[in-house]
């Protein structure tokens, strides 16, 4: 509606400006007179179909269509007075049209300098502007359309076809015509103001018609100038020039802003016009190239040459889309371009396996041009944002950046940080991330899944070592508690028979038969206590490794680091030999061990080397299988050679996360 | 003698301190953990201190920790560790002081063999538990096998690394002096140490074989 709307009054300019033609003026003139009707109303017409509600395409419309105007009138009042005078009616009404109506033009240009470019008179300042200049405009055309003065030469003899005014009003010319002339020049000047305060993209935007605002006073001041110097209503033809270009030159700068520096995102429009324009031009000539050859072939009429016709576009229709999209793009969205097809070729890196998905965020960086681009990746179970890393962020309150949510599917993967962008950057941004939706999926499931798995093995660790401070609770409680609990017992007993009469034979040696089985117990315990967790590591690694191999039935060699490391850590390394040497006694046949710990960068390492018969598989038997187990509990590695006849070498690496 | 006796369990405290009075030997203070003893020593002026290993306040170790303070400030005062296992690194080292006894706290039900001990360590000798001496000998054994000892040579040798004098070891093992002499004589000569000392300086040489054997 709107854009046929426009549309009509963009076709009723340009035919009015060519019916209009050229009588008696040079060529040029006419060819400037259409590209300024051509520029305002195609500009125009851009703006009004994809910004329906804004003033300026209207604006530019509304000036194209009154230029048209002006020229036909002018053309009329020719023909119709000079050459066939008397014959055509309204000719008195072009007249009038065209000595009186030029202040509209300048009229329209001084709107279109004030509400340019968000459509609206944004400050109180820019409204008074308006005001005084609607005022003054008013007046001035008031006073064209109801002069008292015949009309200029060479229509002095035509009456005017509207009633008069009163002469004395012939004395407010001077005061409208300054006040026409104030409002523009002060148009200008606000056109400059914002063109000062403004930055980036906007800045370059508002530039072209800064400059040229300035030409509507200057180029009013300059035909002023030339009439009155040279005394004659034929202005001459450089001024016609000045004029011309001037009105040519508003809606040209704006469209230099509109398709240069992507105002009102019409780029997008006029992208998809061109590519669908050319596809249909393409499609076209298919069809008739195929049903041309077709009926050439079967004969004409036959419903297989509009089949045949009709599949070709069909079938050609998607690839040559994409092939028109992309050549447009290439050369008209060059940024665009480059960034869609580098997120595509990082797509193919990543389902051919060359690339990580976590590798997106350097890409994104990198093709939107913004080092300060960061991912968050939103983790619904636990309701917070990571890092491709996985490590939860809270963001600075004062953080300067803009989050722009990441949707797959309408399920929310995270947000993109981003330095603050104007409109048509955002929409690139938006694009780019849509196109790394797939990256970004399963860079996000990648990072939920290691922070799981991280989850599992700290709650593993925590099992562990939960369990070593077990095991030295109940080592304490057998020590210091039945242990030394016998003792005194035993002790109250032998304090009990030293009472006795030294008659009482009988009853001492009942007492030291129970003092006997008393010290048993004692025994006992302390070997329960020393499976389930040797006190030795109270006093370190090294210690408690010597005393186990001072219980080995075979030679043992220690050499132990006396650096200590967190107790757990320590009961661990310890278990691991012990089990080692274990393995190596019964299974190996070895006749010497040697059981080294070593601290390798902050790891506690230990190595259980035998000289047995090797062969060891950590398959078979469950003896390396819970070394292993134990060991990647700590977040360590277990690793076992053991070739046949060399003996069989254990190394179990113990990280030390402290 | 006069015993002092730092023990944090009550009972025990007891009867540690029933056994040493019925052995005739008089108590003269006896505490709960090991902060005070260092003050307690220095008003009564003790024969010997028996002190636990685990005590308050992390019940690690405590006692050797105290035990080798009181030896710094009191060099001739006998100290007596009872501990309720085996450590053999810090045993050792600490018996090679003299005036120094490391035992497992079971050992007190064998009445005769601990107050002897309790007497030598109060008199400047020494008394190393039989378990940590066996470690010593067994890990000496594995190693550089010892000289042919006969099995009684062998007991001689651990009853000499415990500390016991020729006297003491005849005791324990019903022989004549004489013979435990000619026994003892015999191992020296084995393990190429110097014969005709007694007393700690023999346990020093004794351990010292043990111990480089073991390392």
């Amino acid at each position: 509606m709107i854009a046929a709307a426009a549309a009509a009054l963009a076709t009723f300019a340009v035919v009015l400006s060519v019916l209009a033609g050229s009588h008696g003026d040079p060529w040029w003139q006419y060819v400037l007179a259409l590209s300024a009707v051509g520029a305002s109303v195609g500009v125009g017409l851009l703006i009004a179909v994809r910004r329906p509600g804004h003033a300026i395409g209207w604006l530019l419309l509304a000036n194209g269509a009154i230029m048209a105007g002006a020229g036909v009138a002018q053309g009329y009042a020719q023909y119709a007075i000079q050459e066939r005078p008397g014959a055509l009616p309204g000719a008195e009404w072009a007249v009038l049209w065209d000595q009186a109506a030029w202040p509209l033009l300048f009229g329209l240009l001084t709107a279109i300098a004030l509400v340019f470019p968000d459509g609206n008179l944004s400050t109180p300042r820019l409204r008074r502007v308006a005001i005084g200049a609607v005022a003054a405009f008013a007046l001035l055309l008031l006073l064209g359309f109801f002069d008292s003065e015949p009309f200029e030469a060479p229509y002095q003899n035509v009456e005017r076809p509207l009633p008069s005014l009163p002469g004395w009003f012939a004395a407010l010319w001077p005061v409208a015509f300054l006040g026409v002339l104030g409002s523009i020049v002060a148009s200008a000047i606000a056109m400059r103001g914002r063109f000062r305060n403004a930055t980036g993209v906007e800045r370059l935007q508002l530039r072209w018609l800064t400059y040229t605002a300035f030409l509507v006073p200057l180029t009013l001041l300059i035909c002023l100038a030339g009439a009155i110097a040279t005394h004659s209503s034929d202005e001459l033809d450089i001024f016609n020039a000045l004029f011309f270009f001037m009105l040519g030159a508003i809606p040209a700068s704006i469209g230099v802003a509109v398709l240069r520096y992507r105002l009102y995102e019409i780029d997008r429009l006029i992208n998809r016009t061109l590519v669908y324009g050319v596809l249909t031009i393409l499609l076209a000539a298919a069809y008739a190239i195929t049903a041309l050859v077709l009926g050439t072939a079967l004969g004409s009429g036959s419903a297989w040459v509009t089949a045949g016709a009709t599949l070709t576009v069909a079938v050609a229709f998607r690839p040559l889309r994409a092939r028109v999209q992309d050549a447009v793009d290439r050369r008209f969205r060059r940024a665009r371009f480059d960034a869609l097809r580098r997120t595509g070729d990082f797509l193919e890196d990543l389902r051919a396996g060359r690339a990580a998905p976590e590798l997106v965020e350097p890409l994104l960086r990198d093709v939107l041009s913004d080092p300060a681009l960061e991912l968050r990746f939103w983790l619904p179970e636990s309701e917070l944002y990571v890092d491709p890393r996985g490590r939860a962020v809270i963001d600075a309150p004062n953080d300067q950046r803009e989050r722009t949510p990441v949707e797959r599917a309408g399920v929310p993967l995270g947000v993109v940080l981003h330095s603050p962008v104007d409109p048509t950057q955002t929409r690139l941004l938006e694009e780019v991330v849509e196109a790394a939706g797939l990256a970004l999926e399963i860079a996000r499931l990648r990072v939920e899944l290691r922070r799981q798995l991280d989850e599992v093995e700290a709650s593993r660790a925590r099992i562990v070592s939960a369990g070593y401070e077990e095991r030295r609770r109940i080592e304490r409680d057998l020590h210091d508690g039945a242990q030394q609990r016998l003792v005194s017992i035993g002790l109250a007993l032998r304090h009990a028979q030293h009472e006795l009469s030294p008659s009482a034979n009988g009853t001492a040696a009942t007492l030291d038969g129970a003092l006997g089985e008393i010290t048993l117990a004692i025994e006992e315990l302390r070997e329960l206590a020393r499976g389930v967790r040797p006190s030795q590591l109270d006093d370190g690694l090294a210690p408690a490794l010597r005393e186990l191999a001072g219980r080995a039935p075979l030679a043992v060699e220690v050499s132990a680091c006396t650096d200590r490391f967190p107790p757990h850590i320590e009961a661990a390394a310890y278990f691991i030999a012990s089990e080692g040497l274990t393995n190596a006694v019964k299974h190996a046949a070895a006749t010497k061990v040697t059981l080294s710990a070593k601290n390798e960068a902050g790891s506690l390492v230990v190595y259980v080397t035998d000289d047995g018969k090797g062969g060891a598989e950590p398959a078979h038997g469950s003896g390396l299988r819970g070394l292993a187990d134990r060991v990647e509990a700590h977040g360590g590695s277990l690793l076992i050679k053991s070739a046949r006849d060399t003996g069989t070498t254990l190394r179990a690496e113990l990280p030390c996360a402290s | 003698m006069r015993v002092v006796i730092a023990e944090d369990q009550a009972l025990l405290r007891q009867g540690l301190a029933l056994l040493f009075e019925d052995g005739g030997h008089e108590v003269v203070a006896s505490l709960g953990d090991a902060e005070r003893l260092l003050p307690t020593i220095a008003t009564h002026r003790p024969d010997l201190v028996v002190l636990d290993v685990r005590m308050p306040p992390t019940f690690t170790d405590e006692g050797t920790r105290v035990a080798r303070a009181i030896k710094a400030e009191h060099p001739d005062l006998g100290v007596l560790i009872l501990s309720q296992h085996i450590e053999t690194s810090h045993a050792v080292e600490l018996v090679s002081l003299g005036g120094f006894g490391y035992l497992l706290k079971d050992r007190v039900l064998e009445v005769g063999d601990f107050l002897d001990a309790a007497a030598r360590v109060a008199h400047g000798g020494s008394a190393l538990d039989p378990q940590v001496v066996a470690r010593l000998v067994s890990s000496a054994d594995g190693d550089t096998p010892l000289p042919e000892l006969s099995g009684r040579e062998r007991e001689v040798l651990e009853l000499m690394a415990e500390g016991l004098t020729n006297a003491g070891i005849a005791r324990r093992l019903y022989l004549s002096e004489r013979t435990v002499e000619a026994h003892v004589r015999h191992v020296l000569m084995k393990l190429e140490l110097a014969d005709g000392e007694d007393g700690h300086r023999r346990v020093l040489a004794v351990l010292a074989y043990l111990g480089a054997a073991q390392h």
